[in-house]
């Protein structure tokens, strides 16, 4: 199973359902054997764009290149991609064998060839033994293995998968998508991934776009998204963040992000003039008082989450959520005390408004 | 939530001392249960085993016999019989799947203007009493219809259409095939459409998609479709008779029963060969049918597809569904001309056209509606309500035997209405109804009766299929926030199945109104007739047959317009349902 | 639909139905004429006799014989009123018609052609006289080049197979007169060699008297055999259609009885009385009943070309109809023409066609090897299963009644053994009938 890599590329993408566009001049360049999610919170255009990339749903305005070849107006049969449904869609009347086997026969392939090749996919997915059953006689987890040998049985150019995780509870989900990535790796196969989970987009996406809206909000590996979200939307939706408006003010080289309460903190070079500050919790502690580039506050509120506490401070006004590492036998700071906050300004981005 | 008062006994009573078997505790459900138990026995049960029981006796000396069988058996004549009408009835099964097959595909699986009306007109073959539609089809496709007359004219040739058996197939697929597209509609539209996207995505598509994945999905639905097409074409007598035809079961056993004095048991042991075919032919198509609930096995997909069509294929599909159109309805087109028209006589068409027809249907049929509207609605009222109970105890209860009642109110599909019609002038023969002494078997409560339990089978398939699709966490619900059972059902069940409720309404009451075929059996007086009743009376005279037809008119309008609307409102609470989850 | 068939299932009916009297008592009239005849007489009556409301039950003749035979012992029916007359004597016979002999009947003669008026023995009386014909479609007959024709001999002829219309007698009591007539007319065996003959023209048998002239009216097929109003208001109502009585019918009266113990015995006879008063048979004339008067005073205010028996003595004079014989063996001419033509109908016609096409290759007999096999399948389609004295055997003929009187009463055979055995017979006969001709077509 083996498929010359290829990549895909997205152009000036444009989607409706009837009046309501749903998918906004989408530009997107997946690279050849890269493992691509699409992130967003439900009604974001993901889902849309990736049946899109199918040829599922309304035909869009735009280009969808795989492989350099434009498929817009392909319909789905004619593409050579492999999807696997949320639902997984395996065909209840019929048995798994002739689900996974399904496409190499519509393709026409000789019996003999089938046997084989549908063997090996559900090999590679180690339900081999489970070839006579009924759909219905499987469990969850093994119904996601079916579909997805059923998918890759026909070794498409690229490999679609429908927030293929949702259905499964949490310790399945966790092993599924180390399995998904192994497959995956092992195949060489461009994927793209759609979910609204961002542990399992930063688990196991190489890159991953953001969406919001029907439109891209972010491109890049999971790291750079969360570390230098190019946006508030972006920045809230990974992970939490705590977000100051304020102005910048300059001093030659140096640069400072000037609250509306009168805090100032110290900034890296920034074009901008006035806008937000992001702030990860686990980049601001707690310190002594009156401490070089700190802000003085009151702790308002105290959770235990095991390897971390998190407390809210009101900062004159401002709330402010911190991760202070759980180290055993600490003491911990008591509700309504002042404290002052120490903040990494190497890891605070400024945004414009 | 049955309130069993226990604990506070002081002092026991002798019935406590007593074993408890001796005073089983009837529950309020379970009453219920029993209560509708004898109404079935009563009604359904007991009627036709007077009839078939017959079959059994020998005429000459009264004793049990099998003979009758033998002589069935025996004889060529009810052996050719017994093939044509198992011939007619599959023909017409597979002639009834090419009509509905196309309609209820377009209509579920694309964005097609119009999808609502066609499936309301699709529906309104069912609410013509054949016979009218076999009058209207002998004047279009018949030996000298207007079809014939004019491809003679043109071209010199004539189709056979009318002809024997295949006049019978013609009529019956084309009143008949709303079951199958009922059914069929159904099953598409519960289809999930990642099942289809999978396929597409693996490299299916069109007919072979079709073949391969949608229709078998559908194949429960449309099953269920076909088997009541081929029990309902197998059982009918009337479009035979009407065309002649005399070499079918059905027409046999009636010839034999209403021949002047002729006490022949021939027609009795066809009777009972029709019921118990009619069953065998359900319960072949029950097993069939079992492990096949497709449905619940596709969860959390991405609900109905609905494709757009391309220009081409636009042309093509409103292409197809107008020429089926044309053809199903056009007993009705017949129908109107033949009601508006003064003299049709060998002729494409009416010689001339008028509205006296309407005139004398008008002057003399106020009591055939207002009766029709009184028994066919007392009758679907009567069964939404035990549709609903039994639909209920079968699907949410543990009571022991509730599967019989499921069975009991189905296998009334089995017998055809003539038989129920003789079983109920034997079973209430000499009973007189109360206070007013009036001979019970010529009551007209009989008709409305006779037509509930005729429908019983349409309206509880409804609400059955209602009652699947509320989960039953929602009851749970209600009961966890302190409501009975009772109240748990009338303010939560009843209200999340009111659209089935109202599907299961509409078709039996419109099925009922024009059912002729038990009815005819019991009207004893013309003030006491029913509208089909009418309409043949109607048809009996030469003069008559433009009003007949005006009041058949009247009919289809009458019961088309309340189809439609009730069907807008199932849509409307379809999507109103469906709101809630679209993402 | 399964309809109207299910008048007749009236049969089993036992049915105790009647008429709910709740008021004023109507008179109820079981009836087998439809409403469009007896609508109006009742209006005319009622309105005569503003005292008496008029209950009509329609039922189709088989079936309201069935009912007042269910009804015996808690009557709630007054009349019986239909055209056959062995219905009647099927009540007469159960004992279930009172007498009628005192309702007096000014005028109206004895005879009507050949046929005595009333019941010898008073049990009913004629109110009105009709007589069997050939009906057809003008527009019809002219696009297929046919002409119409008035005896029943000229419907064997060839040009018409497929154009003729009928019923079968087990379904109408006036087509099984008309059977009967012939068979007495012609003898047995001629006289059901004529009607295989004209029925190998046959388009279609069909299942109600009233289909015949329904058929022809639509143009469905050309000519059919009908009792004469069916035709006179088909005219009536405007349809292209016209009407001959053949000098072998049976001019017959429709009658009307009293049904035993009828709870309302002197309104009925005041409406019997009506119905031979010159108005009450002034009505018979009404467009959409024309139905023979039986009053020759009321014919001065017929339309014109309306036919006068009591002035055409061609009508019906040919046959003497006898009743007896006719009741004797009722069942099993029914039984009989159904096995032989209506359920074997395709055979028979097939095996006709051939004979016919046979006879228009040697049209003179030119041949005699074909003229042999011709007359060889010619005997083979008259045959008959069972000779006229067998036909009236009191025993055999019981098989078709099979009215149990006692315990010990026994019947030979059954009557499904009977029909299977003249089946075998029948279908091979036609089956080698039209293989004998296509041989002698072939030569």
């Amino acid at each position: 199973m083996t498929t010359n890599m290829v990549g895909i590329e997205i152009k000036d993408l444009h989607l409706s359902f009837g009046e309501t566009e749903v998918l906004t001049g989408v530009n997107l360049t997946i690279e050849p054997g890269e493992f691509f999610s699409f992130l967003g919170p439900s009604g974001s255009g993901k889902s849309t764009l990736l049946r899109a990339v199918a040829g599922f749903g309304p035909t869009p305005k735009g280009q969808i290149l795989i492989g350099g070849r434009d498929i817009v107006d392909l319909p789905p049969w004619k593409r050579n991609v492999g999807m696997v449904f949320q639902s997984y869609a395996l065909w209840p009347h019929m048995s798994v064998r002739d689900n996974v086997a399904f496409g190499l026969k519509e393709r026409k392939m000789p019996v003999s060839e089938i046997g084989p090749r549908v063997e090996a996919a559900l090999d590679l997915v180690g339900l081999l033994s489970m070839a006579g059953r009924m759909p219905n006689q499987l469990s969850g987890g093994q119904q996601q293995r079916i579909a997805l040998a059923r998918t890759i049985v026909v070794e498409p150019q690229v490999l679609l998968l429908d927030e293929p995780l949702s259905n499964l509870d949490a310790s399945l989900r966790v092993q599924m998508r180390r399995e998904l990535l192994a497959l995956q790796r092992k195949l060489g196969l461009t994927t793209i991934f759609v979910t609204h989970d961002q542990e399992e987009a930063n688990t196991t996406s190489d890159r991953m776009a953001v969406l919001d809206g029907g439109v891209i909000q972010q491109v890049g590996s999971p790291q750079v998204l969360y570390d230098t979200p190019a946006n508030l939307f972006v920045a809230n939706f990974l992970g939490t963040a705590n977000i100051i408006d304020g102005v910048v003010e300059k001093d030659g080289a140096a640069a400072r992000f000037v609250t509306k309460t009168g805090d100032a903190i110290a900034v890296g070079d920034t074009t901008v003039n006035s806008g937000s500050i992001v702030l990860r919790p686990q980049n601001i502690s707690i310190v002594a008082k009156d401490s070089a580039n700190s802000i003085s506050g009151t702790v308002m509120h105290r959770e235990f989450l095991g390897s971390q506490i998190r407390y809210l401070v009101d900062a004159a006004g401002t709330e402010i959520v911190i991760d202070q590492s759980h180290v055993s036998g600490e003491t911990w700071q008591d509700i309504g005390a002042e404290v002052s906050l120490n903040i990494n300004s190497s890891a605070a981005v400024v945004l414009a408004s | 939530m049955t309130h069993s008062p226990r604990g506070s006994a002081p002092g026991l009573s002798i019935a406590d001392r007593l074993p408890k078997y001796l005073f089983p505790r009837i529950g309020g459900t379970a009453a219920i249960a029993l209560l509708i138990a004898i109404l079935l026995v009563g009604l359904l049960i007991v009627p036709v085993l007077q009839v078939i029981y017959v079959a059994f006796l020998d005429p000459n000396t009264g004793a049990l016999t099998l003979n009758n069988f033998k002589d069935f058996f025996g004889s060529s004549l009810f052996r050719e019989s017994f093939g044509n009408s198992f011939y007619v009835s599959a023909v017409s099964v597979v002639m009834a799947t090419i009509i509905a097959m196309p309609l209820a595909y377009i209509t579920t699986r694309f964005n097609f203007g119009g999808s609502v009306i066609i499936q309301s007109l699709g529906f309104i073959p069912l609410i013509m009493p054949p016979f009218v539609g076999a009058v209207a089809m002998q004047l279009i496709f018949g030996r000298n219809g207007s079809v014939n007359l004019i491809l003679r004219d043109k071209f010199g040739i004539s189709i056979p259409f009318m002809e024997g058996l295949n006049g019978v197939i013609l009529v019956q697929s084309i009143h008949y095939f709303p079951f199958i597209l009922i059914n069929l509609s159904t099953s598409l539209r519960n289809i999930d459409r990642s099942m289809e996207e999978a396929a597409q995505n693996l490299g299916s598509t069109g007919m072979r998609m079709f073949r391969r994945i949608v229709f078998p999905l559908a194949m429960p639905g449309y099953i269920a479709g076909a088997v009541l097409v081929f029990i309902k074409v197998f059982d009918d007598l009337g479009t035979p008779l009407l065309l002649n035809v005399n070499n079918m079961l059905a027409p046999q056993a009636f010839l034999r029963i209403s021949s002047i004095g002729i006490s022949d048991p021939m027609g009795y042991v066809i009777s009972f060969i029709l019921v118990a075919f009619s069953i065998f032919s359900l319960w072949v198509s029950f097993l069939f049918m079992r492990g096949k609930d497709y449905s619940t096995v596709q969860k959390g997909g991405g609900g109905l597809s609905k494709r757009d069509l391309s220009t081409r294929e636009k042309w093509i599909a409103y292409g197809t569904v107008s020429l089926i159109l044309l053809m199903v309805l056009s007993p009705h087109i017949g129908l109107l001309l033949l009601s508006f028209g003064t003299i049709w006589s060998y002729a494409p068409l009416p010689d001339d056209y008028t509205l006296q027809n309407f005139v004398v249907m008008w002057e003399n049929s106020g009591t055939y509606i207002s009766n029709t509207v009184l028994y066919a609605g007392l009758a679907a009222t009567a069964d939404v309500i035990l549709g609903t109970a039994i639909a209920y105890i079968v699907l949410r209860t543990k009571l022991f035997g509730r599967q019989a009642l499921d069975y009991m109110a189905t296998a009334s599909l089995a017998v055809p209405g003539v038989v129920l019609g003789i079983g109920y002038l034997r079973l209430f023969h000499g009973v007189q109804v109360p206070f007013s002494g009036e001979p019970m078997a010529s009551w007209w409560v009989i008709i409305a009766l006779a037509l509930m339990v005729r429908r019983l089978p349409y309206a509880l398939r409804a609400c059955m299929a209602a009652l699947q699709q509320v989960s039953i966490s929602l009851e749970e619900a209600a009961e966890s926030l302190g409501a009975s059972k009772q109240s748990t059902i009338r303010r939560i069940v009843v209200p999340l199945m009111s659209g089935g409720i109202l599907a299961g309404f509409v078709t039996s009451f419109a099925t009922a109104a024009v059912e002729l075929s038990a009815t005819i059996m019991l009207v004893s007086s013309d003030s006491d007739a029913p509208l089909a009743y009418g309409i043949y009376l109607f048809m009996q005279t030469p003069s008559g047959r433009g009003a007949g037809a005006a009041l058949g008119i009247v009919a289809v309008i009458l019961v088309g317009v309340g189809t439609y609307a009730s069907q807008r409102i199932i849509e409307r609470d379809k999507k109103m349902r469906m709101s809630g989850d679209a993402h | 639909m399964k309809n109207y068939l299910g008048g007749s299932l009236a049969v089993c009916a036992l049915a105790a139905s009647s008429m709910a009297a709740f008021s004023a008592e109507p008179v109820v009239v079981i009836t087998s004429f439809p409403s469009s005849m007896t609508g109006p007489i009742e209006a005319a009556f009622e309105e005569a006799n503003p005292g008496i409301d008029l209950e009509i039950l329609n039922k189709k003749t088989s079936a309201g014989v069935k009912y007042i035979q269910e009804l015996a012992g808690a009557n709630t029916a007054d009349i019986f009123w239909a055209s056959a007359p062995d219905a009647f004597e099927v009540l007469k016979g159960d004992g279930l018609l009172a007498d009628a002999g005192g309702i007096s009947s000014t005028g109206i003669p004895d005879k009507i052609g050949s046929f005595p008026m009333n019941d010898p023995d008073g049990k009913y009386l004629g109110f009105a006289a009709a007589g069997y014909g050939i009906m057809w479609n003008t527009r019809y007959l002219k696009a297929n080049g046919l002409e119409p024709v008035s005896e029943w001999s000229d419907l064997k002829n060839p040009e018409y197979f497929g154009h003729v219309g009928m019923s079968a007698p087990s379904r109408s009591g006036t087509t099984h007169l008309t059977v009967e007539t012939m068979l007495q007319g012609e003898g047995w065996d001629k006289g059901w060699a004529e009607w295989k003959w004209i029925a190998g023209n046959f388009a279609t048998v069909t299942e109600r008297s009233f289909g015949v002239p329904d058929g022809v009216n639509t143009g469905n097929f050309g000519l059919g055999i009908v009792i004469d109003f069916f035709g006179f208001s088909s005219k009536a109502s405007g349809f292209p259609v016209d009407f001959a009585y053949p000098s072998v019918t049976a001019l017959v009266p429709a009658n009307i009885g009293l049904v035993k113990d009828g709870p309302n015995a002197a309104e009925a006879s005041t409406f019997i009385e009506y119905l031979l008063t010159p108005e009450g048979q002034e009505v018979l004339l009404d467009p959409a009943i024309m139905r023979l008067p039986i009053n020759p005073a009321t014919y001065a205010s017929a339309p014109e070309g309306f036919p006068n028996p009591f002035k055409d003595s061609s009508i019906g004079s040919a046959v003497n109809f006898d009743v007896s014989k006719s009741g004797a063996r009722y069942n099993l001419v029914n039984s009989l023409f159904d096995v032989m033509i209506t359920y074997r109908l395709d055979d028979l016609r097939e095996a006709v066609r051939a004979v016919q096409v046979a006879e228009a290759k040697y049209p003179d007999g030119s041949n005699p090897e074909a003229a042999a096999l011709i007359a060889e399948a010619r005997a083979l389609i008259e045959a008959n299963p069972i000779d006229e004295a067998q036909s009236l055997n009191e025993d055999f003929a019981g098989i078709f009644t099979k009215k149990r009187k006692k315990v010990t009463d026994t019947v030979g055979e059954r009557q499904a053994e009977v029909e299977q055995r003249w089946d075998t017979m029948v279908v091979e006969n036609y089956r080698r009938a039209k293989e004998l001709a296509e041989q002698a077509a072939n030569l």
